[in-house]
């Protein structure tokens, strides 16, 4: 299943000119401390089963602040496939993940690596909109994702990851997370606001410890 | 491109970094979905902290960063 998944991400991406998606093989970490996941209990939402006591604390923190929203119920409207994509400049790609040796995307601190995705479709839809030619149009890439044109420039690297297969930990992002920037102004883009959409309105969920290896990458010209 | 050397890589994703005329800068990676990396030149005070505390003072200072992007009009894209 996971195959022909990702061999239908590849075969729609090809469309778009990008190249062929092949999967992370880092050497050892960079330096990241694992948390040993709980085993998940009955009790537990299928969200919060692969989190470790701290993640898992975190993550009811976050949902009563949310409320009457939750993670279970952005993860069923949102991340129904329970596919993550994200992307990275290629230049930091290849100094923070490949170069580097990562074991786990994001960043990383003693309690884990924190890494914000978005539902595949959308980045996929995005990048798709954005395809112009050999490369891609920064400012169509960033319109779409509701983000500044700036950050799209140059050739691009799209993570995806499959959620179950991983056994990742998710969450809503919280504003105590690593790389959070806090919205000044209503105006403001590319900043965080706390709820589960980012300030493009685009859904994003937080993964505790995305492991580099199990992730499809695909560039993106 | 003048030399640099790597004095840090943090699994934080920074590192700082020292140019071929020994001034010291931190590169970030900031953003959620997206990311995508700014550099900062350390002024005097910062890199006589930087000498003093190491890592602990650039951790504080990268976040700062993560958390300011533009960082008062002192970071640059990469």
């Amino acid at each position: 299943m996971m195959r022909s998944v990702c061999d239908l991400l590849f075969v729609a991406l090809l469309a778009v000119g990008c190249d062929k998606p092949t999967t992370a093989t880092p050497p050892e970490p960079a330096g990241a401390t694992q948390a040993e996941p709980v085993v998940a209990t009955q009790a537990e939402p299928a969200a919060a089963s692969t989190c470790d006591a701290r993640q898992a604390e975190l993550s009811a923190q976050a949902d009563l602040l949310a409320k009457p929203w939750s993670i279970e119920q952005h993860l069923g409207k949102n991340f129904s496939d329970g596919k993550v994509s994200w992307l990275m400049k290629k230049d930091p790609y290849e100094t923070y993940v490949v170069n580097s040796g990562a074991r786990n995307f994001g960043r990383c601190d003693d309690s884990g690596c924190y890494l914000f995705a978005a539902p595949t479709a959308v980045i996929e839809n995005a990048v798709v909109k954005s395809r112009t030619g050999a490369t891609h149009d920064p400012a169509v890439l960033g319109q779409a994702l509701g983000l500044p044109a700036k950050n799209f420039e140059g050739p691009l690297r799209m993570m995806t990851l499959d959620l179950d297969a991983a056994g990742s930990c998710v969450r809503l992002p919280m504003e105590s997370d690593p790389g959070v920037w806090k919205c000044a102004t209503a105006e403001d883009k590319d900043c965080f606001k706390f709820g589960g959409y980012t300030s493009g309105n685009v859904p994003e969920v937080m993964v505790i410890d995305a492991p580099v290896a199990q992730a499809v990458v695909t560039e993106i010209p | 491109m003048s030399e640099e050397q790597v004095l840090y890589h943090s699994p934080l994703l920074y590192r700082v970094l020292r140019e071929a005329s020994a001034a010291l800068l931190i590169e970030v990676l900031v953003g959620g979905i997206a990311t995508s990396a700014v550099r900062v030149h350390l002024d005097a005070q910062e890199s006589a902290t930087y000498a003093r505390e190491g890592t602990s003072f650039s951790d504080r200072l990268a976040r700062e960063i993560m958390a300011r992007p533009g960082f008062g009009g002192r970071a640059s894209d990469v």
